[in-house]
């Protein structure tokens, strides 16, 4: 059977006119069906969403959003409920994780590029992968069994060396804390970041780094120059991307963090992100509104990461010109 | 010949060898220190949890019903991962397909919406999954299920599916494409028999990729399917899985049973993950060894 | 150590050639002399110099000499190993991932790949300008002259870097036209003048040779005129070897020659080298007269 030979572009232009056509070809059907299963999928999403707000919103009602948000008291027993501990600790952990991280990564993305390249490239990018990998929940057995108890003497070393003098150095330090929350977080983002920063370093252009070792530049005359002023933004949205995959880890966290709804005045304290206390609290949440509560810091863990990843994507899509598939 | 040279060329300042010098062996430390949690983690998992992996038992025995007794084994939570995990693949992979084939082929206000929700999706925690679907399927049905976790499962799974097949199927060289119009191919002809064989590898690493990283996910399943210490088959209802095992199992990691236990498992879902990546990556590499086929 | 009458052969063993030098040539003429340094008009001495890309050879047993004080141009079609060539002579054929060479360059005595060598040492000796200008986009026009002769340490303080920003400006005939504008950033002006930046910066370095890979190929006539004049300036100061795939450039320009051509093995290789003027009116070898004329290349 003929069909009119059509041009049309791949980037998917609806051929107008097929319905007006009346043609019942396979075409109109698969688009259909494609149509369907699309909408089908949106409408999921979009009611799972929609209920999730729903479900909490009592607890919006009752403490209003901005009191919800702010509130520093948790209490299920007495029905008071207030989401700033843990918006408190996923920010600090986040911000112990990327210290620790970015660094780190950067000095890995330059080494991959400026001092390294080729021979050392393939057996990183499969460790990167691998690393990135591993479950949360096997990170999170060995933080607890391996490395909260040796962490232990060292926050209790700078503690009482440091603490008197360094603001949220101090005590408590049970091993367990805001601080190896970070330390497991930032084993877990290094991966990431250092590979989206390692390709934002590769692609300075050539004619730049080879400017600077024309003029007598060492490598790291190299990278302070050309490789890291021109990569400022890709380096800035790995980084976006990283805090991301912070705030939403969950299953390491909860189980090297401590546990505490205080909000704790050192790093070395226990405590909670609002990921992990959701994961902690839920199946046991009895008390009245508590499950409702806890979902409302599930929409506040939402409307947190979206914000983030929409940044990410901004940056991304400001200084690479298009959209790059996601990560 | 030494100091000829350094008459004749002059030599880069102390200064300055030293600050190269420092950074090179600064991005060495960084390199290393990134490294050695790998190997801390695997090393650490392997050596405690290979004991418990040589035991057959420990695949054909539930866990004991006291927790700090001695023996038994994953049974519960391996079929209980299996049939999540695969009921989420059957899920999303076709829906993800759907999706993307639909988003490159035809495009439109509705395509864009649905890419735009599953890019939201891609950044979201997992446990906020986890909520997504407690509020609409485990409060209507009443009762946790393994069915819950499955579609909690396909969820995580269909950003990383969909992300991967736009990208393959975008890839699709310019004049494949023309020629297959040329034929006079309709639509659904090009696609089933050109493009989507031409991204097959591609598509199965992107497949591979969410399988990996479903199987590892714990907190969607918190409470959805909630975890079972006892076996069952049976998808309505709660089931184990063996991420949540771990879980449960680390919490209780005062005993040395349950520690046993734990890294066993530990160590096999790693190995399987490794397995799955490993594989996607080979995948990868022999597509494009295979030359200009994609 | 090479003796004097081994240099005179060299054109006659250049692969691909059928008919022998036909002309006798005068033994004090563009053969290559001892490497010792004796010849004190000599900046640069090429021996024997290989290069590869990988497993591909990119320009096979060259042996020249560079005059100082002088312009020499290398020309030559597409593909015979010109800008290879410019590039090993101050290491940068070595920046390549998988590029590699053999053979002696030596620069008043001393080779240039010897293991004592700094490369960044040469490099700030032999200077490099590129095809493509490559100013330092997040530098101005001021600190993509002042910031590498800073790292190099060969300036502290305002004043000096002031001294030296408006000298090399000046020698690169750019300092008019930027004076008001210093602080703007080093990718807001023309081709032109963007190249006689890059040549600025490449004098702060106070070279004692520059390198000019295909300066002006990407640039205007008008520009290109100016640069040309410049080159004709500096070279009481300097050394200049160009590349260049523009005949009449190179013979409006330079006063010595290198002709290179890629041989059956796809390699370049030096066909002959002499006076400017010589070379485009009585070339010694017949394969330079069918370039010079247009019969290929």
């Amino acid at each position: 059977m003929f069909q009119t030979k059509r041009v049309t572009s791949r980037e998917g232009a609806p051929s107008l006119g097929s319905f007006h056509r009346r043609r019942w070809t396979g075409d109109l059907t698969l688009r259909a069906g494609l149509a369907i299963v699309t909408l089908g999928i949106s409408v999921v999403l979009a009611i799972m969403m929609v209920e999730s707000f729903a479900d909490a919103s009592p607890v919006y009602e009752k403490f209003g959003i901005l009191g919800f948000v702010t509130g520093t008291k948790w209490a299920p027993s007495f029905t008071i409920y207030g989401a700033w501990p843990f918006i408190y600790g996923t920010l600090l952990t986040s911000l112990i994780g990327l210290v620790i991280a970015v660094p780190i990564s950067v000095l890995i993305a330059l080494l991959l590029t400026e001092l390294a390249p080729a021979r050392l490239r393939a057996p990183f990018g499969i460790a990167v992968d691998l690393l990135a990998a591993v479950p949360s929940v096997v990170y999170g057995l060995w933080g607890l069994i391996v490395l909260v108890p040796a962490m232990r003497p060292f926050e209790q070393g700078v503690s009482a060396t440091l603490g008197s003098v360094v603001p949220f150095l101090g005590p408590p330090t049970p091993g367990a804390s805001y601080f190896a929350a970070g330390v497991i977080l930032a084993i877990m983002i290094i991966p990431i970041i250092s590979a989206v920063t390692r390709e934002v370093f590769a692609s300075t252009p050539r004619l730049q780094r080879e400017a600077v070792l024309a003029l007598g530049g060492t490598r790291w005359d190299v990278a302070r120059t050309v490789t890291l002023p021109i990569g400022r933004a890709g380096l800035l949205a790995a980084v976006v991307l990283g805090l991301g995959r912070a705030v939403g880890e969950t299953i390491a966290v909860t189980m090297v963090i401590g546990n505490s709804n205080n909000i704790g005045t050192s790093i070395f304290a226990p405590g909670f992100t609002l990921a992990s206390v959701i994961a902690n609290e839920f199946n046991e949440a009895t008390e009245t509104l508590h499950p409702e509560a806890l979902i409302a810091l599930g929409t506040v863990l939402l409307v947190l990461s979206v914000i983030v990843n929409a940044v990410a994507v901004a940056i991304r899509n400001r200084f690479t010109g298009g959209a790059r598939s996601g990560f | 010949m030494a100091s000829d040279a350094s008459v004749v060329f002059g030599q880069t300042s102390l200064d300055r060898r030293f600050k190269e010098r420092l950074f090179v062996a600064l991005a060495v430390v960084a390199l290393v220190l990134a490294l050695i949690p790998l190997a801390a983690v695997f090393g650490y998992i392997f050596v405690n949890g290979i004991g418990s992996l040589l035991s057959i038992d420990f695949f054909l025995k539930d866990p004991p019903a006291d927790l700090t007794a001695a023996g038994g084994g994953v049974r519960n939570a391996l079929v209980g991962t299996f049939e999540m995990t695969g009921l989420a693949t059957i899920i999303a992979v076709p829906v993800g397909l759907a999706v993307a084939v639909f988003a490159i082929e035809f495009g439109g206000g509705l395509a864009r919406a649905a890419r735009f929700l599953i890019d939201v999706l891609n950044g979201l925690p997992s446990i906020v999954v986890g909520i997504f679907v407690y509020a609409s399927v485990v409060v209507t049905q009443g009762h946790f299920s393994g069915l819950a976790g499955a579609l909690a499962l396909a969820i995580v799974m269909l950003p990383v599916v969909t992300v991967s097949a736009e990208e393959i199927l975008r890839l699709t060289p310019h004049p494949i494409a023309e020629g297959a119009r040329a034929l006079g191919l309709s639509r659904w002809r090009s696609i089933l028999s050109v493009f989507m064989p031409i991204g097959l590898s591609g598509i199965v690493t992107g497949v591979l990729l969410g399988i990996s990283r479903a199987i590892g996910e714990t907190a969607p399943l918190l409470f959805t399917t909630l975890g079972n210490n006892f076996f069952t088959p049976d998808l309505n209802q709660p089931m184990q899985a063996l991420p949540l095992l771990i879980y449960r199992d680390a919490l209780n990691s005062a005993y040395q049973t349950a520690r046993d236990r734990a890294f066993g498992a530990a160590l096999l879902l790693v190995l399987i993950v490794f397995g799955l990546n490993l594989l996607g990556r080979w995948l990868t590499t022999r597509r494009r060894l295979a030359g200009s086929s994609r | 150590m090479t003796s004097d009458s081994e240099g005179l052969q060299l054109a006659a063993s250049a692969p691909g050639l059928s008919t022998p030098p036909t002309a006798t040539v005068p033994a004090q003429s563009s053969g290559p002399v001892a490497v010792d340094g004796s010849a004190p008009d000599l900046a640069i001495q090429v021996r024997g110099l290989n290069a590869w890309y990988g497993e591909r050879r990119a320009i096979r047993d060259v042996t020249m000499d560079v005059r100082a004080n002088a312009i020499t141009a290398i020309i030559g079609p597409s593909g015979s190993g010109k800008s290879t060539l410019i590039r090993c002579l101050d290491r940068m054929h070595e920046v390549v991932p998988g590029a590699r060479s053999s053979g002696q360059v030596t620069y008043q005595g001393v080779d240039i790949f010897d293991p004592d060598v700094e490369p960044a040492a040469v490099r700030r000796t032999i200077g490099m300008v590129f095809q493509q200008p490559n100013p330092f986009p997040t530098m101005s026009i001021y600190d993509n002259v002042a910031a590498p002769a800073r790292f190099n340490g060969l300036v502290k303080g305002r004043k000096d870097q002031d001294a030296l920003v408006e000298r090399c400006l000046r020698q690169a005939a750019l300092w008019d036209e930027v004076k008001d504008k210093l602080g703007h950033g080093g990718t807001s002006l023309s081709g032109g003048q963007q190249q006689r930046l890059c040549i600025a910066r490449s004098l702060a370095m106070e070279p004692k040779v520059l390198l000019m890979d295909e300066p002006c190929s990407a640039l205007d006539p008008v520009a290109t005129l100016q640069v040309e004049q410049l080159m004709t300036e500096l070279k009481s100061e300097y050394t200049i070897v160009i590349v260049t795939h523009n005949m009449q450039q190179a013979s409006r320009v330079s006063d010595r020659t290198a002709f290179l051509n890629m041989g059956e093995d796809r390699a370049g290789y030096l066909v002959e080298e002499g006076p400017t003027a010589q070379i485009f009116t009585h070339p010694r070898q017949q394969l330079t007269n069918d370039y010079i004329s247009g019969r290929f290349g």
